[in-house]
């Protein structure tokens, strides 16, 4: 199924989305901690991921990707890098803020 | 084993700049923590990603050892994106801690 990257991408970045917005988190604040910590992975690790399949180090099956390339990554490979570390920076505030309720509360 | 060398690489260099930022989140133990709530999740999403496969690697340019369909690269491309993002995070986390401490 042509879809099946973009929904696992979707399913990734779907609960830590709706929960980011959570007040406990805080997490859009402040916005300059954010734009950067996702911008500078992003540029470098997309241009990783553009040389490595110029590289021939993998490549994306055509059957489960919509067919946007961007200099020959999926449209999906490349919001792998927006959904992934969101999601990875969301859990990280979380665990944070679930120890440190959980050491308030001892 | 070209996949294998830059992975290497890669995470030598967040490990430096971790100590460079003076972040030390690699020496906190709720880090590690963290490092397997995320080794679960990314079972759950790579593994599908090398299952299917949606993502078709070079077996030639990696040393070709999977852990279930993932590929023991994969985890420390992994540890290097996440580990950059969090070096980051916490940099900005800090700087704010000690201007309002001032």
């Amino acid at each position: 199924m042509k879809f099946e990257y973009l929904i696992v991408m979707l399913f990734t970045v779907s609960v830590p989305f709706i929960k980011s917005f959570s007040p406990e988190i805080n997490f859009y604040k402040p916005l300059n901690r954010f734009v950067f910590a996702m911008l500078i992975p992003f540029v470098l690790f997309v241009t990783i991921d553009i040389i490595a399949v110029i590289r021939d180090l993998w490549t994306f099956n055509p059957d489960y990707v919509i067919g946007i390339y961007f200099f020959g990554l999926p449209l999906e490979e490349v919001s792998f890098f927006i959904f992934v570390p969101f999601a990875c920076i969301f859990t990280w505030e979380t665990v944070k803020y679930l120890a440190k309720r959980q050491k308030g509360s001892a | 084993m070209e996949y294998t060398c830059l992975v290497i690489v890669g995470t030598l260099l967040v490990i430096i700049l971790d100590v460079i930022l003076k972040t030390h989140l690699f020496k906190q133990k709720i880090f590690w923590i963290y490092l397997g709530i995320i080794v679960v999740l990314m079972f759950v999403v790579n593994g599908y990603l090398t299952w299917r496969p949606i993502v078709i690697y070079n077996e030639s340019k990696m040393l070709g050892i999977r852990l279930f369909t993932i590929p023991v690269e994969d985890f420390f491309f992994g540890f290097s994106l996440i580990g950059l993002n969090l070096i980051i995070w916490e940099f900005f986390n800090k700087k704010i801690k000690n201007i309002n401490n001032k």
